[in-house]
């Protein structure tokens, strides 16, 4: 890595370990539901009208089944509407570029996509979307997304830790962390968007008379206020087709950081909630730096292969860095962000489900783009989406008590509570269904017709690009090898019944898992207990996401990155 | 169940309302009132009409395509500069439509393509003979590998790129000359970009390079504060600065 690339990461590393302390601080405050907490004057009165509308008393606690019945009710309701508003777009106002109804299927493919958090997108965002959509319809389901995602993490938290059968109030969730969090951030972070260049307008596409003689066309709409809640809430999904590598959506080199950091630091925030929630900040730190760990291991291995360039090129093209030049692979990335700026914004975001891009993956290297890989397929714990990045380390947290115990002949423990045979099943369905998704419909994909003939890139690189899309939707990232044709019967469908799978079915078994752990005995710490927040068990967890990682998907991975990188 | 959708369907209309509508149209409210240039696009006139917009670049092209000498020129892109579409290649690292090669063929170390006439790069009809104007995508089967005749790969465009500034054969040209950007909008080079290209547009505009390299200074914009991304110079606002000084 070059000096440009120590001093972007470390400005990162720097501004993560402040913020998020006191972010964590906060959210545990706002999160208690027997405290107070600060901004209670403004947002009590507004909440409390909320509960009024919804019919719900907000200080009743639910069994995990009433709550996750809530949480698809809830992905159900916005789904449907969130069709309806795509295919009727046509006939609605604020359509300046009259962009027609979605088709069914790419309806249903974009519904599910934004409903989910995944924010892949199969449509092409400049023409095929209204203002309308985009604000009313996509920006919705990007805030929802993100309030559901810290819901469940609550709820996860409150079972795995309380004394209490039930496991919180889906709706006062829900609420808190919209009004709390995710609407007051977005304001803030939409205007100083606009502050640095970010478009933020009602306009139709202006013509302009081109120095040269020619017109050229300016577009125009809602984008800051989208741009925000897609990366503060790890959705990703953008109003320009080629997402945050757009000069209107991502204009300076500051504002590609600041991109990054709305993704990262509320994860990190919400990890050190969880231990002062359980009243053990130790043990929030010990996974936040798990997860950091995997954060700096993927992207700078992206960082330095991006930066050390493409070695097919011609020798006399020059990819050394000077102060004249940023030098590096550039294919597929702009010069105010270069290779190793795009590389930090792009693969950090991978460890995340925002999957949000300012580069295009497909054309990075070979490692490069290994590096993006692995911040999906280790199952997005670096540090994770909004809520989904805690449940999930928890999950394979639980899996490493288990090891762990089998190998010194002890029952299970986590945060006091055993871990038996009925949470261990759970777990290992929640660690096998996003494999098991990305596999088989990856490899059908391969063998038939519609699947193979999307691939832009000849070889073992037209692998990477199918695989990487099943592991994008089924880890709900939304990042893609662009080069693969999407907007096709088969992959609208495969790959929303992907996103599907991969968002309702983990969130249902960690919050059965929270249930069936919801009022167990809590037992004391005595000598013998495994300590989850020392760095023996740090080591351990790193270990075992890398093992299950690794051992599921490296046939996948020899045959595409890997394969490529030493044959070309 | 059914308590659980009527609270999810009043929940949506409600966010709906408040950050569907709400929230956009105040954040356009408040970036109109204080970052007016901004929020509108920061747009650029020229000669009272509207040039275009300092966030994205534009073609200096003619009406054939090819590159106007007297304008400073950006980076390839994928979509032609489209402003109501963005857009990569795409292409992989290893593509035969990026690198010139077919995969599978080492060409590190000596490069045989970097001359101006490109000998290498004959084209040939279906059925062997030389065609005198390339068109794309024809490949020339060579000794060591095949070699892809389209004027968008790398090598194809550094020819091109040397012959349109007059450097010698084989001189190293700046990777982001070469490459298409990833927003296919990219409105900015690299210094080393500009500073190549600087004296054949004083050649072309009769002017000291001197005064052309002084301009271009003006125009270089550092990393943001000091340490975030990269240094840049805006394409279309140092061709209106050129223009001005007619």
């Amino acid at each position: 890595m070059s000096a440009s690339g120590w001093e972007q990461l470390g400005f990162i590393a720097v501004v993560t370990a402040i913020a998020a302390p006191l972010l964590g601080r906060y959210l545990a405050a706002v999160f208690n539901p027997d405290r107070k907490a600060p901004g209670d004057r403004i947002f009590l009165p507004a909440e409390r009208l909320v509960y009024r509308s919804l019919g719900v008393d907000p200080s009743q606690s639910w069994s995990w089944r009433a709550y996750a019945l809530a949480v698809l009710a809830f992905g159900a309701i916005s789904t449907l509407l969130l069709y309806g508003i795509l295919r009727l777009q046509g006939v609605l106002p604020l359509n300046p570029e009259h962009a027609p109804g979605m088709p069914p299927l790419l309806s249903f493919n974009t519904a599910v996509s934004f409903i989910t958090g995944t924010n892949w997108q199969a449509y092409e965002g400049e023409t095929q979307a209204s203002y309308l959509t985009d604000m009313a319809g996509l920006v919705v389901a990007q805030f929802v997304a993100a309030g559901v995602g810290l819901a469940v993490a609550l709820a996860v938290v409150r079972g795995l830790s309380g004394g209490a059968r039930t496991i919180g109030n889906f709706w006062w969730d829900f609420t808190r962390a919209l009004t709390r969090v995710f609407i007051p951030l977005s304001f803030l972070g939409a205007l100083a968007m606009v502050w640095q260049g970010a478009v933020q307008n009602f306009s139709a596409f202006r013509d302009a008379a081109t120095l040269a003689g020619g017109t050229q066309q300016i577009p125009g709409g809602p984008v800051a206020s989208m741009e925000v809640i897609k990366l503060l809430g790890t959705n990703g999904g953008s109003m320009y087709g080629v997402g945050g590598a757009h000069p209107f959506e991502n204009p300076t080199g500051f504002t590609n950081m600041l991109d990054l950091l709305l993704v990262i630091v509320l994860p990190f925030a919400i990890v050190l909630m969880f231990g002062r929630m359980i009243g053990r900040p130790r043990q929030g730190v010990a996974i936040a730096l798990v997860m950091a760990a995997l954060f700096l291991a993927h992207t700078m291995v992206s960082m330095q292969a991006e930066v050390h360039g493409n070695g097919a090129l011609p020798a006399s093209v020059s990819q050394a860095v000077t102060p004249y030049s940023p030098g590096g692979n550039m294919e597929g990335k702009d010069t105010r962000f270069g290779p190793e700026g795009s590389a930090l914004m792009t693969v950090g975001t991978m460890g995340t489900t925002a999957g949000a891009t300012d580069s295009a993956l497909d054309s990075y290297t070979p490692v490069g783009g290994a590096g993006a890989f692995a911040g999906i397929l280790l199952g997005e714990v670096s540090p994770g989406g909004e809520g989904g990045g805690l449940y999930g380390i928890l999950m394979l947290a639980l899996l490493s008590v288990f090891i762990a115990g089998l190998m010194v002949g002890r029952t299970p423990e986590f945060l006091g509570k055993k871990i038996r045979a009925t949470q261990m099943k759970l777990i290992l369905a929640y660690v096998l269904t996003i494999p098991v998704t990305v596999l088989i419909l990856g490899s059908i994909s391969l063998v038939i017709g519609p699947g193979t003939s999307s691939i832009l890139n000849p070889g073992m690189h037209g692998l990477s690009e199918v695989t990487y899309a099943f592991a994008s939707a089924a880890n709900n990232n939304g990042s893609a090898f662009a080069g693969l044709a999407a907007d096709t019967t088969w992959y609208n469908s495969m790959l929303g019944l992907a996103m599907l799978i991969g968002r309702f079915l983990p969130i249902v078994l960690s919050l059965a898992i929270a249930g069936s752990l919801a009022g167990a005995r809590v037992h004391a710490r005595t000598r013998a207990t495994l300590d989850t927040s020392g760095p023996t068990f740090m080591a351990f967890l790193l270990g075992v996401i890398v093992i299950v990682g690794g051992l599921i998907y490296f046939p996948m991975l020899i045959l595409g990155p890997i394969g490529e990188r030493f044959v070309s | 169940m059914k308590r659980h959708l009527r609270a999810s369907l009043v929940m949506l209309i409600g966010a709906t309302l408040v950050l569907g509508l709400l929230y956009p149209l105040t954040v356009t409210g408040l970036s109109q009132l204080f970052f007016r240039k901004q929020a509108n696009g920061s747009l650029v006139y020229h000669d009272g009409k509207l040039a275009g917009s300092a966030l994205l670049g534009q073609s200096f092209t003619d009406a054939k395509g090819n590159p106007l000498p007297q304008f400073f020129q950006p980076r390839p892109s994928a979509v032609g500069y489209n402003g109501a579409g963005s857009g990569a290649s795409n292409l992989g690292p290893s593509n035969p439509l990026l690198i010139g090669f077919v995969t599978g063929v080492n060409i590190k170390g000596k490069n045989a393509f970097g001359t101006p006439l490109d000998p290498a790069c004959v084209p040939v009809d279906p059925q062997g003979s030389p065609v005198t104007s390339p068109s794309p995508g024809i490949r020339y089967q060579k000794s060591h590998g095949q070699y892809v005749c389209d004027p968008s790969t790398i090598p194809e465009r550094a020819i091109a790129y040397r012959q349109l500034n007059g450097m010698a054969p084989g001189a190293v040209v700046p990777v982001d000359a070469v490459t298409a950007s990833g927003s296919g909008l990219d409105p900015d080079i690299s210094y080393q970009n500009a500073t190549d290209q600087a004296p054949r547009v004083a050649r072309v505009r009769h002017l000291p390079v001197a005064t052309v390299l002084a301009l271009l200074h003006r125009y270089e914009h550092g990393r943001e504060w000091g340490f975030l991304g990269e240094p840049t110079v805006n394409v279309l606002e140092l061709n209106i600065a050129l223009e001005a000084l007619r």
